[in-house]
């Protein structure tokens, strides 16, 4: 692991971009209160109106201000997205090292309930209990990562297998360390950049996910999210709304995702290192 | 009364009701009524949707053609042209086609398939009206032959031309990240050592090393034939067994959707045996794993 992920993400153009887009749009979400003119969920008579000075992008269809919700959803993608991505980090982690220390009967349980998730259609199932249970923010994290951990664990156990037979592991071993010590001081350390690599692409999924529930109707319809915006605005399509109401809440979206992709693309070569040195340029 | 839920028993006549407790044992133990709905299955019946009025296999058989039109359609084109763009684009790693190329599409991966679908309805449905803006078919249009053909055509481009933009940035990054590493391989400077043309180079010896982990791709995209297209056949209204699983979600059908269920376990089965049948064809080291 002698590779400096900040520096891969440096030196690569498109992962210079997918940052500072990233960090637009945390600061955006940070800053949603101070920066947004009005009270996103303030309903008003005046409904469907056109971009003013007053209201930027309009106002919808129960007359709340679009520009006030935009920054808002901003909040909403990025809380689910960072929430999935460190918890389904986590799981991924402790499965997947666990799985490579232990071995025997435990990998191959854990390792084939990772295949079966692997083939599964995630969608449908988080549709299925979405509809079900009606999800909070934050049982919507908690779906989310329950069921996408499985490819980030598959990663971490392949690292895990080939770290454990280092020389320094089977030293600690022969002092008596135990899995546990050995996994925090001498696995967990060097997975770091494979790490971020997994975070990176679970935030991008998780804002992807939410996004298309919300726009399936089945999240919290009490917090303002991109995908209901979407949603509310495809059904005035008919209209001319869509060019101050669908259009630039899809591309926040879309320039959200983008930005994911661009550092995670940036930082792939974390994980196979035979791409290095292409597109630095 | 597990898989059908108390409202639906409000719909209900009593005839069907009582049909339907004693088809799966709906008042037995819960194993029993495993017993009996496995029974049910292995005689073709899925059971009765209550909200189409008709029976599940009837409502699923109705919509499957529909979305395997509109995946199928949109998986060839976008493995293919992904294929394609890969091997062009990896041949030309970090010149400035290749940037070029890797920015766009890694762009056009971000956007999610209902807001490239909705784009797209706006523009070419709605402001420009070239193309219908719902449905598989014109309603009530009476026709036939070659005028139905192209009536379905029409109503298919907008969806699969969504779908298509939407996937075709996975299937090229695979090929161009594979196509980077196998261009390192020391087959390569043989093969030109030995004055091949750049085209076989090109296509034959590493274009078609690089195919495997998108035919691993599209295999598994295949095994969500039934869902993958869910958001796009909402937003185009296209009747397909996605647009079918929201409705009979919104709906609380559960029949239907533990038909769909079904149909989506049997699919990825199929899908992942056929993957796994292709890949001695394409790289023969790996039947040696048998």
């Amino acid at each position: 692991m002698h590779i400096d992920l900040k520096k891969e993400i440096k030196e690569s153009g498109p992962g210079k971009t997918g940052l500072i887009i990233l960090l637009l749009m945390i600061a955006v979400a940070l800053l949603a209160p101070i920066l947004a003119p009005y009270d996103p969920y303030q309903q008003s008579i005046a409904s469907l109106l056109p971009p003013s000075w007053q209201h930027w992008l309009g106002m919808n269809h129960v007359g709340q201000d679009i520009w006030s919700q935009l920054l808002y959803g901003a909040r909403t993608s990025l809380l689910v997205g960072f929430g999935v991505g460190i918890l389904s980090t986590l799981l991924g982690t402790i499965f997947g090292v666990s799985a490579a220390l232990i071995g025997g009967l435990y990998e191959k349980v854990v390792m084939r309930i990772v295949d079966a998730f692997i083939v599964i259609p995630m969608v449908i199932i988080i549709i299925l209990v979405a509809a079900y249970i009606r999800p909070s923010i934050l049982t919507l994290i908690l779906l989310l990562s329950l069921l996408s951990w499985q490819g980030g664990a598959r990663i971490m156990r392949a690292q895990a297998l080939s770290l454990k037979e280092r020389g320094h592991v089977a030293a600690a071993r022969s002092f008596g360390a135990n899995h546990f010590y050995i996994a925090w001081r001498h696995i967990v350390p060097d997975l770091g950049p494979i790490l971020l690599v997994d975070f990176i692409y679970s935030v991008r999924r998780a804002v992807f996910m939410e996004a298309g529930l919300a726009f399936l109707g089945i999240t919290d319809p009490t917090v303002v999210s991109w995908g209901m915006m979407m949603r509310d605005a495809l059904s005035f399509s008919y209209l001319n709304v869509w060019q101050w109401w669908l259009v630039p809440t899809g591309v926040a979206l879309s320039l959200t995702i983008v930005g994911l992709t661009f550092i995670g693309h940036a930082a792939e070569p974390v994980i196979e290192p035979r791409l290095r040195g292409v597109e630095i340029a | 009364m597990a898989i059908y839920g108390d409202e639906a028993l409000i719909a209900m006549t009593p005839e069907l009701k009582t049909h339907l407790v004693e088809r799966f044992a709906l008042d037995e133990p819960l194993w029993q009524q495993l017993g009996a709905y496995f029974l049910a299955l292995f005689q073709g019946e899925l059971g009765y949707s209550y909200y189409y009025n008709a029976s599940v296999l009837s409502v699923i058989l109705g919509r499957l053609p529909w979305t395997l039109l509109l995946v199928g359609t949109s998986l060839v084109l976008s493995t293919v042209l992904g294929i394609v763009l890969g091997i062009e684009s990896g041949w030309r790693r970090g010149s400035k086609t290749d940037r070029t190329m890797l920015a766009g599409l890694m762009s056009l991966n971000g956007f999610p398939d209902f807001f490239l679908g909705m784009l797209l309805l706006i523009a070419f449905g709605v402001t420009w009206g070239i193309f219908p803006l719902a449905g598989a078919l014109t309603p009530y249009s009476g026709l036939s032959g070659l005028a139905l053909l192209l009536d379905v055509l029409r109503h298919l481009f907008l969806p699969v031309a969504a779908l298509t933009l939407a996937h075709l940035a996975s299937g090229y990054l695979l090929t161009r990240n594979t196509m980077i590493t196998v261009l390192k391989e020391p087959y390569m400077l043989t093969a030109k050592a030995k004055g091949l043309s750049q085209r076989v180079l090109k296509y034959r010896h590493a274009g078609r090393n690089s195919m495997l982990p998108v035919v691993t791709q599209t295999g598994i995209w295949i095994g969500r034939v039934v869902t993958g297209a869910l958001f796009v056949e909402l937003v185009f209204a296209y009747p397909g067994v996605g647009y079918l699983t929201y409705e009979a979600l919104l709906a609380r059908d559960y029949p239907i959707i533990q038909g769909v269920f079904l149909m989506v376990a049997i699919s990825v089965l199929v899908a992942n045996f056929l993957i796994d049948l292709s890949y001695p064809k394409l790289d023969p080291r790996v039947s040696y794993a048998y």
